[in-house]
């Protein structure tokens, strides 16, 4: 097996990859526009893309060639056109007014998940031989970046999106795993993808024709 | 036997494929059952020849069926044999009073087949990684089958439901990534690192820590699916509003295929890290299910969601059993899971028809059931005493089996807050129910009309009632020698 770790130029570019991903995902934290998610998400998408295409390009396998192609295809072009044209225009969304606490709060509570990922996933806490350990702890913090934005962001386009990025980040720890990983279960897990998004925006559009703001604040019928 | 395994999984899908060919309500609901019917049979079957032979495994383990998972497939079956039938009945009495469109109805029965078998097809496979893919696969489809009256509160159900389970499933995912990183020290094929026979056959050797956060992961993660709390949140809306067959689906087989899920994860943890550690996570979410099912069980109000509560219980009682266990611990664990989910499926099944004559599904909107319907009023009463534990009911002797469990394990704390908090639940839960069944009716009701339009529709009302009635009772005063076996040959695997 070819080494993967942080010294061959294949290692960097997937480490340089994964902070770009983590980066993107404080981005999205950051910032208030729907556009801009969006924006960040098909980034983040796209650099997913290409940490899968240099682990491909490394392992020399077909399977996760398909899988970058899929990830740059669906996740970086086709989740964020579809959810601008069928969400954003549509519903005529542009500011993120729905949001429990202030940017600030929130960019800080995410740099101190971040360093909690780094610590529940030291490295030594993984068995040796692990291609690209250095990933693990960014994939981790991805996902409880996107966890964060979830409860932070009360708007139910922008909920998406923080699931979205949470997905994002388990993609990330199971491309370091490709050339082992079961590429049926990887396939499986991108099929629940688009129908997860497919049966989310019918929701969302549903629930938004129903209220005004199709915002988590205003869904109070249920309670107790 | 290969072909039977398939058989299994995919007879719901006849209800499905007949409603998307445009048959009607009663056509497609009749299909779904004779579908459902024949899972039951095909399941029948494995498990007899489980009885017997090693445990079935084919595709590199991408299907694979053994005593534990049988087990499981026959509940989620009988659950679906008895949610199909009821299906006939209130479908076509919606439609009939207008109350779902005749698309509605259709959508109801694809994704009803399509949940159903997703489940099945879940319990089949011997794959970790597929197992989430189809677990939450059979999210997707619930979601549309919780969202389809299209009313805000069931679309706001909807929404919470998907996006809640979602997360949750997605956490579950990560679980399975560090049970993957875990094995990555044994020399095993990369296929079979995520197959749960070979992984259990190597526990000892997984690294520890990464496992330890995956089995935590895999038990948020999955436990969202089953409800424990804290995770439950989505739990009593979905329950709520989706149509009260579909409820019975929700708290009967999908609760029990993300417990199913959390077992498999355990017998991997027990293998490597010893009892302390699994015991801890699942007493402390057991407990705490238990009792917060239990405090809002005391509130008075939808009766479907006291159900919904209920159910969280006693997915509580079941990690709570999980927990303790010894061959008690897990045999009542295996047998409250059968239990449970014929139990709440009456239960659920009822409340449909009440909440069809009544048209309200507020507790307090209803009286005198026994007087005005004495079946569905017989059967709520029998299924919530059933539910609640008292003789001679099967979930008796399994909250007793597990009790004792929990006194074996040594300190009889434990046990003793259990037995308290099922009095608690017994005193909140009859309250509401027995007042429902026993009161004066209402004098401004008037005389309450049959919702069904002819003799078949109410055969196939009463007839997964009496059937799950009579199974509990069986099941209360003797363990068929069959079932018996069976447990005992799913306690070796776990």
């Amino acid at each position: 097996m070819q080494n993967l770790s942080a010294a061959s130029p294949a290692g960097v570019l997937l480490d340089l990859s994964g902070v770009l991903i983590l980066l993107l995902a404080f981005a999205c934290l950051g910032s208030k526009l729907f556009n801009r998610y969006l924006a960040y998400y098909g980034a983040q998408s796209v650099m997913l893309s290409l940490a899968a295409a240099v682990t491909a390009f490394t392992f020399g396998s077909i399977e996760l060639w398909i899988l970058a192609v899929l990830t740059l295809a669906i996740k970086g072009i086709g989740i964020p056109v579809a959810a601008r044209r069928l969400l954003i225009a549509r519903l005529d969304l542009k500011r993120d007014a729905a949001l429990s606490t202030g940017l600030s709060t929130s960019l800080i509570a995410a740099a101190a998940l971040t360093a909690f990922a780094y610590l529940v996933t030291r490295p030594q806490l993984l068995p040796h031989g692990v291609i690209a350990a250095a990933v693990v702890p960014l994939s981790t913090a991805v996902i409880l970046l996107g966890a964060l934005a979830m409860v932070v962001r009360r708007h139910t386009v922008a909920q998406l999106i923080g699931w979205l990025i949470v997905e994002n980040g388990v993609f990330l720890g199971a491309i370091t795993l490709v050339a082992t990983f079961p590429f049926i279960v990887e396939a499986g897990i991108f099929l629940d993808l688009v129908a997860g998004v497919l049966i989310m925006l019918v929701f969302v559009s549903g629930l938004t024709r129903r209220l005004a703001g199709a915002s988590a604040a205003e869904l109070r019928e249920l309670q107790g | 036997m290969i072909a039977l395994v398939i058989l299994t999984a995919a007879g719901p899908l006849a209800g499905s494929a007949a409603a998307a060919c445009g048959a009607r309500a009663r056509l497609a609901g009749w299909a779904g059952s004779a579908g459902a019917g024949l899972s039951v049979a095909c399941a029948i079957w494995l498990l007899t020849a489980q009885l017997r032979g090693a445990p079935l495994s084919a595709f590199g383990g991408y299907l694979y069926l053994d005593a534990l998972s049988g087990f499981f497939l026959l509940t989620v079956a009988v659950v679906t044999l008895m949610a199909a039938v009821g299906s006939v009945a209130y479908l076509a009495a919606e439609q009939d009073a207008r109350y779902l469109s005749e698309f509605q109805v259709r959508l109801y029965f694809v994704f009803f087949g399509l949940f159903a078998s997703l489940m099945l097809a879940a319990l089949e496979t011997g794959n970790l990684g597929l197992l989430f893919v189809l677990i939450e696969a059979s999210t997707l489809a619930s979601a549309a089958l919780v969202g389809l009256e299209a009313r805000s509160r069931s679309l706001e159900a909807a929404w919470k439901y998907v996006i809640i389970s979602s997360f949750g499933v997605t956490i579950a995912l990560a679980g399975t990534l560090f049970l993957f990183y875990s094995a990555s020290t044994l020399h095993l094929a990369p296929d079979l690192r995520l197959t749960w026979p070979a992984l259990f056959a190597h526990s000892r050797a997984l690294a520890p820590q990464s496992l330890r956060l995956a089995f935590l992961l895999a038990v948020v993660g999955y436990g969202t699916k089953v409800g424990l709390a804290p995770m439950h949140t989505w739990l009593p809306d979905a329950h709520a509003e989706a149509p009260s067959p579909a409820s019975a689906m929700l708290s009967a087989a999908l609760l029990n295929t993300g417990m199913y899920a959390i077992i498999r994860f355990l017998a991997i943890a027990r293998g490597r890290l010893g009892d302390g550690f699994p015991r801890g996570v699942l007493l402390a979410f057991g407990f705490l299910s238990i009792v917060i099912g239990v405090l809002f069980m005391i509130r008075k109000g939808n009766f479907k969601r006291l159900f919904a509560y209920s159910s969280v219980e006693h997915m509580g009682i079941i990690a709570v059993a999980l927990g303790f266990g010894g061959v008690l611990g897990l045999y009542g664990a295996l047998l409250h899971t059968l239990n449970h989910a014929i139990a709440k499926s009456v239960l659920f099944l009822s409340s449909g028809d009440i909440s069809l004559r009544y048209r309200t599904r507020e507790a307090a909107r209803v009286s005198g059931l026994l007087a005005m319907a004495p079946v569905t009023g017989a059967a709520l009463l029998l299924g919530s005493f059933a539910v609640l534990g008292s003789p001679p009911f099967g979930l008796f002797l399994s909250e007793l089996t597990i009790v004792r469990a929990g006194f074996a394990g040594g300190s009889p704390a434990l046990p003793l807050l259990l037995l308290a908090l099922l009095a608690v639940a017994f005193v909140a839960f009859a309250r509401t129910t027995t007042g429902m069944a026993t009161d004066e009716p209402q004098a401004a009701a008037g005389p309450l009309r049959s919702p069904y339009r002819d003799r078949a529709a109410r055969v196939a009302a009463v007839a997964p009632l009496a059937a799950g009635l009579a199974g509990l009772l069986v099941l209360g005063l003797w363990i068929p020698a069959g079932l018996n076996t069976i447990i005992r040959h799913s306690l070796v695997v776990m």
